[in-house]
């Protein structure tokens, strides 16, 4: 039940996409898809950081692979979304125009490690590669640049939102390196 | 299972579906693929009367070239207005209160005669015309709008600036009351008020204008009401909104979104497809409301008006 409400909770975003997309007047549609995915990705990505950080308080790690996943799905929505309606599949144009700015190439590097952790958490695999999980960390890092560079200004709820981001990324640093225990 | 006595017996001639009955369902269905074709039509009507009467009075442009319009839903409902917010879909509904009646514009600095213009009589007295421009964003995004304004050099003409007068300065209201952003002091996104600046003989060609009306019907606050700037060779940035300030200097103006990331928007501002913004290409832009990008144009298409302004000049680092 509870893995049912969570399921449901981590997929609201793409019904409140679809509604923006057919119903709700998205001018730009493309730049749309590149919002909601993007902040869906990056908040999720920090959620299940987030539990790791917090499994001795609140037990929660049985959820982390599939929110991890679907922090992945939105990575990939927002990653198809740049090379088929965007670059309008023209690879040319994605690597002259855009592959060459650094704004693009973190964000396709990060897409990288998401899909190789995603492919990786299959239960076989997951074993064995295990350890090579924690580039979620560079992951982390590479979207947060990627995000701030989205922007042409920060407005202040983004100031905000990085206020959280790093709040998580300190005490998860504190914790890995034994200096505060939670 | 038990059957029903109409299911269990043989079909009977009476019980085939009668030819005209059958006929009729065709035309229904066909009535059905009609009903979704003309919903279009009707939405398209709807959209229309979406217009809010036309209360301006002005020349008509005749689109010479055959330019595609943007809907009066799209040109109001996406904008960059960032003393509202950074959400361009938000700036409508946060716009709704906004005052602009009346409105005093100050014209000074270098100039024989300075002048405090109520705009909505200026409106109802200097002669207007529709001028149906591109409009190109640096984000990428255009969209083609047919304004309603005067020539800037008209208003450069009524204030007689001195010669030692080479650049125009806009100022958009600081009112922390009206504008949510500009009230958030030390957060605010940028620094207000908002500044743009001219070249003097940017400011005096013909193409510069002031708006004052879109669609025949004075600005929505969203873009930029009562009176505001349009540069169509240039970023949007550079058509500044709800203008209170009008200043003639010798200097050149800080613009705000220079100022903000000098690396990243000049003072030039002009459309150029070869010139990228270091962190995104410039080549090619989606037009609201089309699905697929389009090659952007140089000067935004308006090369042959414009580009004798700027020749000589290295556009690469006069960006």
């Amino acid at each position: 039940m509870k893995r049912a409400l969570l399921f449901l909770l981590c997929l609201s975003p793409l019904f409140f996409l679809l509604y923006r997309l057919f119903a709700g007047g998205a001018e730009d549609p493309v730049k749309a898809i590149y919002s909601v995915t993007g902040y869906s990705a990056l908040t999720l990505l920090y959620a299940a950081t987030t539990i790791s950080l917090v499994r001795k308080k609140i037990r929660l790690l049985r959820y982390r692979r599939m929110v991890g996943l679907f922090a992945f799905f939105y990575a990939l929505l927002h990653f198809c979304n740049f090379l088929i309606l965007d670059m309008e599949l023209d690879p040319a144009a994605a690597f002259d125009e855009t592959l060459k700015k650094p704004f693009i190439y973190l964000g396709v590097t990060a897409f990288a490690i998401l899909l190789f952790m995603a492919v990786t958490s299959l239960p076989k695999l997951f074993a064995r590669f295990y350890k090579y999980h924690r580039l979620i960390y560079v992951a982390l890092l590479l979207v947060t640049v990627h995000f701030v560079m989205a922007q042409k200004a920060l407005a202040y709820w983004q100031w905000e939102i990085l206020a959280v981001m790093a709040l998580i990324g300190v005490l998860k640093v504190l914790q890995r390196t034994g200096l505060a225990k939670f | 299972m038990q059957r029903t006595r109409y299911e269990n017996r043989p079909p009977r001639e009476a019980d085939v579906t009668d030819e005209r009955l059958f006929d009729e369902r065709r035309k229904f269905l066909k009535l059905g693929a009609a009903a979704l074709v003309s919903t279009a039509a009707v939405l398209e009507l709807a959209a229309k009367e979406k217009l809010p009467a036309a209360n301006l009075d002005y020349a008509k442009d005749p689109n010479a070239g055959g330019l595609e319009l943007n809907t009066y839903e799209q040109i109001t409902s996406y904008n960059n207005f960032y003393e509202f917010t950074t959400s361009k879909e938000g700036v409508k509904p946060l716009s709704k209160r906004f005052k602009s009646e009346p409105w005093k514009l100050t014209v000074d600095g270098l100039v024989e005669q300075p002048l405090e213009l109520d705009v909505w009589k200026l409106m109802k007295q200097i002669p207007l015309e529709e001028r149906i421009y591109r409009f190109r964003c640096v984000e990428g995004w255009s969209m083609v709008v047919p304004w309603i304004g005067f020539e800037l050099s008209r208003l450069i003409a009524m204030a007689r600036p001195l010669a030692s007068a080479k650049y125009v300065r806009f100022e958009t209201l600081y009112d922390p009351a009206q504008f949510p952003d500009q009230d958030r002091g030390l957060l605010a996104t940028l620094d207000y008020p908002y500044v743009e600046g001219l070249r003097m003989d940017e400011a005096m060609h013909p193409l510069t204008l002031m708006a004052v009306g879109l669609y025949g019907h004075t600005l929505p606050p969203q873009n930029g009401a009562p009176i505001r700037l349009v540069v169509p060779w240039k970023y949007g940035f550079k058509s500044i909104k709800t203008v209170v300030r009008i200043t003639f200097t010798d200097t050149q103006p800080r613009n705000t979104w220079n100022a903000y990331a000098p690396a990243e928007y000049g003072f030039y501002a002009n459309v150029n497809p070869g010139v990228d913004h270091p962190r995104w290409s410039q080549a090619r832009e989606r037009v609201l409301g089309h699905f697929f990008k389009q090659p952007t144009q140089l000067f935004n298409g308006y090369a042959k008006e414009v580009a004798h302004l700027y020749k000589g000049m290295d556009l690469r680092k006069h960006f």
